[in-house]
């Protein structure tokens, strides 16, 4: 008999189950389970973090709590993403016979739907190798993976909306400055269709939608059906796991330099202290080049116009010592730049730092 | 012994399915993962050890892995108890494993609590070569490693 895919159809959950949904149906598969599609969206907002992130370095915990933000950790990696109601969560439960053994090949065949669905309702989407579906540069969702049990995870979502502003509000940031900055690049470097399309989409037909192309890139029928009592014994289960101090304050030692916003696009920010002061760097990257640059601190910069003239330089100038280097000594040359006790190299230095910090010895 | 580029070293055990590398000592066994899983997994961005004196059921896992892409289980070979773990050594190179899998990666030291029911799976020397050659067409892996 050909395999059947179940799709679990879950609108309107609480955050929590949102997430312990997919864990519990991994966990809770065996031989015989069929493999499973759940799409679910919650009836309100939230923090997810990633599997082995640390909630109270990485999260906004007074912001969250004034604004009756839930905080839960997945089982799956990545960063501390803000989530609501305008996401359709797709997470794919499968027997890993079933879906490729290479990852690369594994998200492909994940993301393809997505990106058939986004461009059936007239999305210029693609797929971002490895895990990442664009609109012209910008992310409309990122993906993950998972093993849960015997269940090969992936998940990801159908981006109706996405609040940037309380994205950029819940991350926990070493200045406002930077918050600012991670606005102005999810702002520069996200889209959801809702801004693509003018208006927000049926979400019955989207639903539906998403349904055929998953059958048509599989070759296999989907039909709707229920979990069963295991499974939402099991999902019981992990809703007090996942409530638990024990679980949610563990210590993970996952620390990413700055934040991504995309595959190709990162925010950093750094010091440095050089004879003459301190360098504060906020830097995005995108593709391994300067997107945009701000230098702050302590340090003098004469001419005074020389500060911006010398991030304008900067722009687009690939990250490496060498043409760093070069690019600034050559603002200093042009601008006469005067910086008692701080050197092209200190710079130089500074925004290497941020780019690829020294290892820990 | 290699084999597209991974290498399946003669004198360890391994645990086929799983992909973990075994080298007894005594009542002591060291585990890590293969080359081929390494080279799977992708770059370790963390690890989460269970705790030393852990007894650790076989299948369920010893430790947690994130890489870029991919959380999953170190699952143990044998029902076994924990004795230590690499956690010094990953704290220092998070991409210990990706680097040399076989010496500096390995990832905990057990004690197996079940092994005369639980071996029959594992396999050495030229019977595991072969036994991988076909897992690593089957996969169509080519290892790589990281360097320094």
């Amino acid at each position: 008999m050909p395999k059947r895919i179940r799709l679990l159809y879950m609108e309107g959950v609480s955050p929590l189950r949102s997430q312990t949904v997919y864990h519990a149906v991994g966990y809770a598969m065996k031989e015989d389970t069929p493999n499973t599609i759940i799409m679910v969206s919650p009836n309100g907002p939230y923090v997810s973090i990633g599997y082995h992130q640390d909630m109270q370095k990485e999260v906004d915990l007074d912001y969250c709590t004034a604004h009756n933000l839930p905080v839960y950790r997945r089982e799956v990696g990545g960063g501390a993403v803000y989530l609501d109601s305008g996401q359709l969560f797709t997470q794919w439960i499968f027997h890993k016979e079933d879906l490729p053994a290479s990852l690369e090949e594994r998200f492909k065949l994940y993301i393809d739907p997505l990106v058939a669905t986004y461009q059936e309702l007239g999305i210029n989407a693609n797929h971002r190798p490895i895990n990442d579906v664009h609109v012209e540069g910008k992310k409309i969702g990122g993906t993950g993976a998972a093993q849960m049990g015997i269940a090969e995870i992936l998940v990801g979502s159908l981006m109706y909306t996405f609040d940037k502003k309380t994205m950029s509000q819940v991350l926990k940031v070493p200045s406002e400055k930077m918050r600012d900055k991670i606005f102005e690049s999810l702002e520069a470097y996200m889209t959801t269709m809702t801004e693509q399309l003018g208006s927000t989409p049926d979400r019955a037909m989207v639903k539906d939608l998403y349904m055929k192309k998953v059958s048509e890139a599989l070759g296999m029928e989907v039909y709707e059906g229920e979990w069963t009592a295991e499974e939402e014994a099991m999902a019981k289960e992990i809703d007090a796991r996942f409530t638990s101090d024990e679980w949610l304050y563990q210590k993970g030692q996952l620390r990413q330099q700055g934040v991504k916003i995309h595959q190709d696009v990162h925010l950093i920010e750094t010091a440095f202290k050089s004879q003459g002061g301190l360098i504060r760097i906020i830097a995005r990257l995108h593709e391994g080049r300067i997107d945009d640059i701000s230098f702050s601190g302590d340090f003098t910069l004469l001419p005074v116009f020389a500060l911006g003239a010398l991030e304008q330089s900067l722009r687009g100038v690939s990250a490496t010592p060498e043409t760093l280097k070069s690019k600034i000594e050559e603002a200093y040359y042009r601008l006469n730049i005067q910086s008692p006790g701080v050197t092209p190299t200190d710079f130089t230095t500074a925004i290497m730092n941020a780019v690829a910090p020294p290892q820990p010895v | 012994m290699i084999y597209y580029a991974c290498d399946i070293p003669e004198d360890l055990y391994y645990d086929i399915e799983r992909d973990v590398w075994i080298r007894f000592d005594g009542d002591i066994a060291t585990l890590g993962m293969t080359d081929v899983a390494q080279t799977r997994c992708g770059k370790f961005a963390a690890i989460s050890f269970r705790n030393i004196g852990k007894k650790v059921e076989q299948g369920k896992a010893l430790a947690t892995v994130e890489s870029a892409k991919w959380v999953g289980p170190f699952p143990a070979p044998f029902s076994c108890e924990i004795v230590a773990t690499n956690e010094a050594g990953f704290a220092k190179d998070i991409l210990l494993a990706n680097k040399e899998p076989y010496t500096d990666g390995w990832m905990v030291k057990v004690r197996p609590t079940n092994l005369d029911e639980e071996r029959d799976h594992l396999v050495t020397g030229d019977e595991a070569f072969e036994k991988y050659k076909a897992r690593i067409q089957e996969l169509k892996v080519n290892c790589l490693r990281c360097i320094d």
